[in-house]
């Protein structure tokens, strides 16, 4: 009985995380269980999710994209400088774009054998540089109007409820639908999970790779059409502070670097967890580039936590 | 002078080594055989440190000791030249040689290359390799190297004061017979320096260098010979001699098969440093069994048959289809070629999927509808091949890692089944299975060859082989070197024995 | 394949000097003393760090703390340096060995975190670069921390034959580098480890030992290179060793150290950050926007690593 029990809590170890750490801050100030608090922190959080959601499948076939905050970044721009021209077009049009970068960092990486980790920060700065082209290296802001008609919706809410948040809860539902329903994510687990039986079974392991990067940067930039219409604007290194905390969703959440086990809904409670520590962090007053430091020590302690030894033979 | 008395090892339920009595006296050279599976690799581990035995005493010159790693046995003065070389490609001869000892050239901290470079020809000197010691090791052949790596190993000579002990494992696989008769002569000459332990499955060159030799067989000691009375015949019988239990493979289930359906024919199919011109052919309903040491190169042929690797020359045609080109795994399985692997934990089965999701991997296409995976269907597949096989699992989603060993290659088997293959490739498929689990593989391919399927399979044994096989090929060091009919005829362990060693 | 890594380490070089020919051609002002000594400046404190982070890319591992370490400990000198009285003279240089010393034991706890808790370098590395960012604003408060000492300056300010002090130190440094790669047992067991690191920890290499060892002396390269930055801007901030990742990891890779370990050294450290100053600093003499160059030196990156990428080397990329 107390071992199901254990291995109970072991499995669903970031639902506890999450239980446990709401009710801490929730001690700490009682304002934050009131269900509007909640809410309103979900619904800031939701251009994280995205990315974060993103993330996921670049991580869990055992990659990295560390060209998504760049992408988003870029697509500040991009949507603020052509909302008024593309209308709502804007939206795949910037989705495509992130998923075209995306396959490149994939084919990089899967063709030419260039580490994950290299090829995505040579494609984010790409994208930085482009950013920086496109905006002349400053803050740009959206067509006030365009943006009001088009997308006023999501900065509303609906009774107590963020609109954001049925942005992000469909976002959810597409890629959890890709990741349970499609064969692509039936190919994306055989990769992630045991990459030589995919070889083995016929599987074409470098395209799966290379969507898993495609849909990593699509969803990026999504992430960033998302955070430029809440802000109403978009500049080079405005989404600054996104990638670390969205790896760290990722990880927390239950999909550990080595890949494999996890997925979008254990990112969904990761993310959740993101956003408790920020609203702590908020209620202690700790500021943003504070914050960027005590996520990285999370990040090593998830990490330490959730790595699958048997997976690196040799860590390099 | 070294002795081994009563070693045993095992391996959970798995019993490696049994009561082993060995010794090797100063001076000797010691030949060690036996087939695949016999022990040998893990008597050799024990020798020289890396693992420990779990019964038995250790004598060196009397004198009980203990090994708890390879730095301790080399501080005893054994020492192994390894099959699979341990030096590092990018580093000098002499960085190689002297690795992990390189404080005894320090100087206030800087290395003094020149000193290196002396005592480094100094070793070379000791194995008769006449090269620049500073030049880089992956410049070197097999041949050389092999003699870096014994060099390598002779300054034990002046780190411990023991008597030398040097492990050869097999050491001649990749030489050529001049190659081989230089390092015979040095071997002989090194005697006055170190005791030497050979282990090959050459059974001829085990017998000319060797003072006597040992053969284990089933993890036990079965014979002690004298070189001079070593009768290759009466080794090779020791070697196997096991009682084939008539009905074990199911050789009352073997039928004829199709001579003339040809599904697949190699054509002096080679790869560097694999195999070279291999040529066979396999016909419908027809069970081959490639035969062979370690090394042979059967696993690499049919990893180039489903297109995993590629052959550098000859040709391979599937099904008397000279158009169909398999040049990867996809092409492989679309063309209705099916492989199960050897390593079934990491390359056979996807531990974190279930039942279902495993039995699909290769045929996504056929469950799903523009992309749509069509659950409920690959469910019915899962639960049809469960009851078919008698699959044992707690539930069919449960995740194939849990399964056991039996199971999962059951699994692995439906995969392959149900997309239809009709050329199959068995890597070792009974390893690590229980009898019972055993005999349920042999029905699976009695059951497809009755089907029309042709298999290639690699067996664990000789019985396995003569008792499955239409058609067994044995292969030496790379090449094809004798065809059986055991369908048709008689076939004794020892016939492949003799035409392996 | 001996032939191949010839023409691979012959290859920088060639670049390097097409560039130079290139840029002169198109403005003849490119080739001056003058210009040369900008280079030379821009190039110092990036070298030390791409030399630091070679000696982890040949382990085989990889680096990707710098801009923390190199901001952190600038910091840490800057206030040491203020707290000495100010100047050189009234004890102020206790502030140079002091970030030194900071540098190195950063970069050995971040050694130790990805040796002994079998992180994968680049993850912990990375994490450890933003706590490095992070700890250096809590130390600034976000601000700016300025040091005003003539003597300090004039590493920057006083030239000798056209080159300022700043460049002979970091031209020491690498020579020390480069000692320390062909002539110690910690150079050979770099190359040991990442050739083949289970053949080298069955020979007797202490793996764990000098994984921690090579990310310290990474780190006092860092911390140099922090120096170096104040000694040339006078000031100290969080942002101090932006860009310096992506820049030194760039530029190892095109002097031609291979990303997967053993191959390439110092003096390929050297060659690649001269290609990338000069590259950067002709993109301004004929007349280019800054911004461009992030893009420009992404597509090198990638570039060099896929010429420089010997496949049958590889198993698995991930």
């Amino acid at each position: 009985m107390k071992q199901n029990f254990k291995n109970l809590l072991k499995s669903n170890f970031n639902w506890v995380t999450l239980f446990a750490l709401v009710l801490f801050v929730g001690f700490v100030d009682p304002n934050f269980w009131r269900p509007s608090s909640m809410l309103i922190l979900l619904g800031d959080i939701v251009p994280l999710f995205v990315m974060a959601l993103g993330l996921t499948f670049a991580i869990y076939i055992g990659g990295i994209d560390l060209s998504a905050q760049s992408m988003a970044n870029m697509i500040t721009v991009i949507a603020s400088v052509y909302l008024a021209s593309l209308g709502m077009w804007i939206v795949p049009a910037c989705i495509l774009t992130g998923a075209v970068l995306g396959a490149c960092s994939g084919i990089i990486t899967t063709r030419f054998l260039v580490p994950s980790f290299i090829s995505t920060l040579a494609i984010g700065m790409v994208c930085y540089s482009l950013a920086q082209w496109l905006s002349g290296n400053r803050a740009l802001y959206m067509n006030a109007e365009k943006r009001d008609a088009l997308f006023g919706w999501m900065l509303s809410s609906t009774g107590i409820i963020p609109n954001t948040i049925f942005v992000g809860a469909g976002v959810f539902i597409f890629v959890l639908v890709i990741e349970r329903k499609f064969v692509l994510g039936r190919r994306l687990k055989a990769v992630g999970s045991a990459e030589l039986a995919a070889a083995a079974s016929g599987i074409k392991v470098a395209r799966v790779k290379v969507l898993a990067f495609a849909l990593s940067g699509g969803l990026a930039a999504l992430a960033g059409v998302i955070f430029s219409i809440k802000l109403s604007g978009g500049a080079p290194s405005i989404a600054n502070g996104f990638l670390l905390p969205a790896i760290v969703a990722v990880l927390v959440g239950g999909t550990p670097l080595t890949g494999g086990v996890g997925g979008v809904v254990n990112t969904l409670v990761g993310t959740m967890i993101v956003a408790v520590i920020r609203a702590s962090m908020l209620y202690l007053e700790v500021d943003a580039t504070h914050q960027q430091m005590v996520f990285g020590l999370i990040l090593i302690t998830a990490i330490v936590f959730t790595i699958d030894r048997s997976k690196l033979t040799i860590v390099k | 002078m070294l002795e081994f008395k009563n070693i045993s090892k095992e391996f959970g339920p798995v019993k490696a080594l049994s009561n082993i009595n060995f010794r090797v006296e100063k001076g000797e050279i010691v030949g060690l055989v036996g087939e695949n599976g016999a022990g040998k690799s893990t008597l050799m581990k024990i020798i020289f440190g890396a693992y420990q035995a779990d019964s038995g005493t250790i004598l060196i010159d009397g004198r009980q000791t203990r090994f708890t790693s390879p730095r301790d046995a080399m501080a005893n003065g054994i020492g192994m030249v390894f099959q699979e070389q341990s030096l590092i490609g990018n580093l000098s001869i002499m960085e190689n040689i002297f690795l992990g000892r390189e404080h005894e050239f320090r100087k206030f901290g800087l290395l003094n290359f020149q000193k290196m470079e002396s005592a480094a020809q100094q070793q070379l000197s000791k194995v008769g390799l006449k090269v620049d010691p500073r030049m880089q090791t992956f410049d070197l052949s097999f041949a050389q190297r092999q003699l870096v790596e014994l060099a390598k190993v002779l300054t034990l000579e002046e780190r411990t004061s023991r008597d030398l002990v040097i492990l050869l494992d097999e050491p001649t696989s990749v030489l050529s017979e001049d190659e081989v008769e230089l390092l015979f002569n040095l071997v002989n000459n090194l005697r006055s320096r170190a005791a030497f332990i050979f282990v090959s499955h050459r059974l001829d060159e085990v017998i000319s260098i060797s003072d006597r030799v040992y053969v284990l067989k089933d993890g036990e000691m079965v014979d002690e010979v004298s070189a001079q009375d070593a009768d290759p015949a009466k080794i090779q019988s020791k070697m196997v001699g096991r009682e084939i239990e008539s009905g074990y493979y199911k050789q009352d289930e073997r039928e004829t098969y199709n001579e003339k359906e040809t599904i697949l024919s190699l054509k002096n199919v080679s790869k560097e440093n694999s195999f070279e011109s291999v040529s066979f052919d396999l016909h419908q309903s027809e069970v081959v069994c490639l035969v062979g040491t370690e090394g042979s190169g059967r696993e690499a042929v049919l990893r180039c048959i489903f297109g995993m690797n590629n052959p550098d020359k000859g040709q391979i045609i599937y099904f008397q289809n000279d158009k169909i080109k398999i040049r990867s795994p996809f092409e492989a399985v679309n063309n209705g070629v099916g492989y199960m692997p050897r390593e079934r934990k990491i390359e056979g089965i996807f531990a974190s999927m279930n039942i279902a999701e495993n039995i699909t991997s290769s045929q996504m296409e056929k469950y799903s509808r523009y992309g749509f995976l069509h659950l409920t269907s690959e469910q019915d597949l899962a639960r049809d091949w469960v009851d078919r096989l008698s699959i044992k699992t707690p539930s069919i989603s449960t995740d194939c890692g849990r399964l056991s060993g039996g199971n999962q290659q059951k699994v692995v088997l439906a995969k392959w089944r149900s997309s239809g293959a009709e050329l199959m490739m068995l890597d070792h498929p009974t390893r690590g299975l229980d009898i019972g689990a055993k005999q349920d593989v042999y029905s699976m391919i009695r059951e497809m060859s009755a089907s029309g399927v042709g298999l290639i399979v690699v067996p664990d044994t000789f019985e396995e082989a003569i008792g499955l096989a239409h058609t067994i090929f044995v292969m030496k060091d790379g090449a094809c070197v004798k065809r059986f009919a055991p369908d048709k005829e008689r076939v004794m362990p020892i016939d492949l024995v003799a035409a392996m060693t | 394949m001996l032939r191949n890594l010839k023409l691979q380490s012959v290859m920088p070089i060639i670049v390097l000097v097409v560039l130079v020919v290139f840029f002169t051609f198109l403005n003849p002002n490119f080739f001056s003393l003058r210009n040369f000594a900008r280079i030379a400046i821009a190039a110092s404190p990036f070298l030390m760090v791409t030399i630091g982070v070679t000696f982890i890319i040949i382990m085989g591992s990889i680096d990707l703390s710098m801009e923390g370490t190199v901001s952190l400990t600038a910091i840490a000198f800057c206030f040491c340096f203020l707290f000495f009285g100010g100047t050189l003279g009234s004890g102020g240089w206790i502030a140079i060995p002091v970030a030194l010393l900071a540098g190195a034991i950063y970069g050995a706890l971040n050694g130790f975190i990805h040796a002994k808790l079998l992180i994968p370098s680049f993850m912990s590395s990375l994490a450890m670069g933003f706590v490095g960012i992070g700890a250096a604003v809590l130390l600034t408060g976000g601000g700016i921390v300025r040091i005003d000492d003539d003597i300090f300056r004039s590493l920057l300010t006083y030239r000798i034959q056209g080159f300022p002090l700043m460049v002979y130190v970091a031209i020491l440094f690498l020579i020390f580098g480069i000692i320390i790669q062909k002539f110690t047992v910690l150079g050979r067991n770099l190359y040991a480890i990442g050739g083949a690191e289970d053949l080298a920890a069955a020979s007797g290499v202490p793996v764990l030992r000098t994984r921690v060892l090579a990310f310290s002396l990474a780190g006092f390269y860092y911390s140099l290179a922090g120096v170096l930055q104040v000694a040339k801007l006078g000031q100290a901030e969080s942002v101090t060793g932006a860009n310096l990742m992506f820049l030194s990891i760039t530029a190892a890779v095109v002097g031609g150290v291979a990303l997967w370990g053993a191959i390439g050294g110092v003096f390929n450290a050297l060659i690649g950050v001269l290609i990338v100053a000069v590259i950067n600093n002709g993109m301004v003499v004929i007349g280019l926007p800054d911004y461009l160059q992030d893009g420009v030196l992404g597509v090198l990156v990638i570039a060099a690593v896929i010429l420089s990428t010997n496949r049958s080397n590889i198993r698995f990329v991930k």
